[in-house]
């Protein structure tokens, strides 16, 4: 199975998207899916999604656009409170985007 | 990383950039962040709150980039009287933090450790009671410590 690649975004782009990002790759893990996070603030996420591939966002920060990508708010995951809903509704996406069976 | 220095009780705040400014006083009187790091902090916390309904109270981690700070601590302030944070990731959801957990992070990733410890200890309602209902400086210093850096439980 190919990797999952996750773009995590949050205000600064360091403190919270790490957390997330450690977080998701953690989840995917549990679940037999190898994943890879890499963190952004809003305004370079362009930048990142025109130079590679990714096939989910997960945002602690409003996002100015999903890039045509499946995008979830990721706030759930550090309070813990939601955790399961974002792993639900990333699954869903991922199988919807034929990236997982 | 963590100092009793760095914890208040009964913090007494008129709102969220007041909090700021009272935890972020100390962190910059001990050295720890750069002059500019309250400024940079509260600025940030307009743009991007950090107010997060936790299961057992609402709390906020106002923190901001690494260039404002010397090197990683956390301040913890156990408000006398919740003020109103915005939520993380929205403009207009309004919580009350009754816990501040004021990040001064040098670097994410050597710090990643640290960063999901204290993610546990924001998923765990009943620690977060503790923290929130301990008796003082001390008694919350020793929870964070053994939480959050490991010490004193044998297990790490």
């Amino acid at each position: 199975m190919e990797m999952i690649k996750i773009l995590s975004v949050c205000g600064s782009g360091v403190v919270t998207s790490s957390m997330v990002a450690n977080k998701l790759v953690e989840l995917f893990e549990e679940k037999g899916i190898e994943a890879e996070a890499v963190e952004s603030n809003p305004s370079e996420m362009e930048n990142y999604i025109s130079r590679d591939k990714y096939d989910l966002i997960a945002y602690a920060s409003p996002i100015p656009d999903n890039f045509g990508l499946p995008a979830f708010s990721a706030m759930g995951l550090i309070t813990g409170m939601g955790e399961e809903e974002f792993m639900e509704e990333a699954l869903n996406a991922l199988r919807k985007s034929g990236k997982i069976e | 990383m963590i100092s009793e220095n760095h914890i208040i009780k009964d913090l007494e705040c008129k709102d969220s950039q007041d909090a700021i400014e009272k935890l972020g006083t100390l962190l910059y009187n001990s050295g720890v962040v750069k002059e500019t790091y309250v400024s940079a902090v509260k600025e940030r916390e307009k743009i991007y709150p950090t107010g997060l309904p936790a299961d057992a109270f609402d709390i906020a981690i106002p923190h901001t980039d690494s260039i404002h700070v010397n090197s990683s601590a956390i301040a913890v302030g156990v408000l006398k009287k919740p003020v109103e944070f915005t939520q993380m990731g929205s403009n207009d959801i309004v919580l009350h933090p009754q816990v501040i957990f004021m990040l001064a992070i040098n670097d994410p990733h050597e710090q990643i450790n640290i960063l999901k410890r204290l993610m546990s200890l924001f998923q765990n309602k009943e620690l977060l009671e503790s923290v929130k209902n301990a008796e003082g400086t001390k008694e919350i210093y020793e929870i964070l410590n053994k939480n959050i850096l490991g010490n004193g439980d044998g297990n790490d």
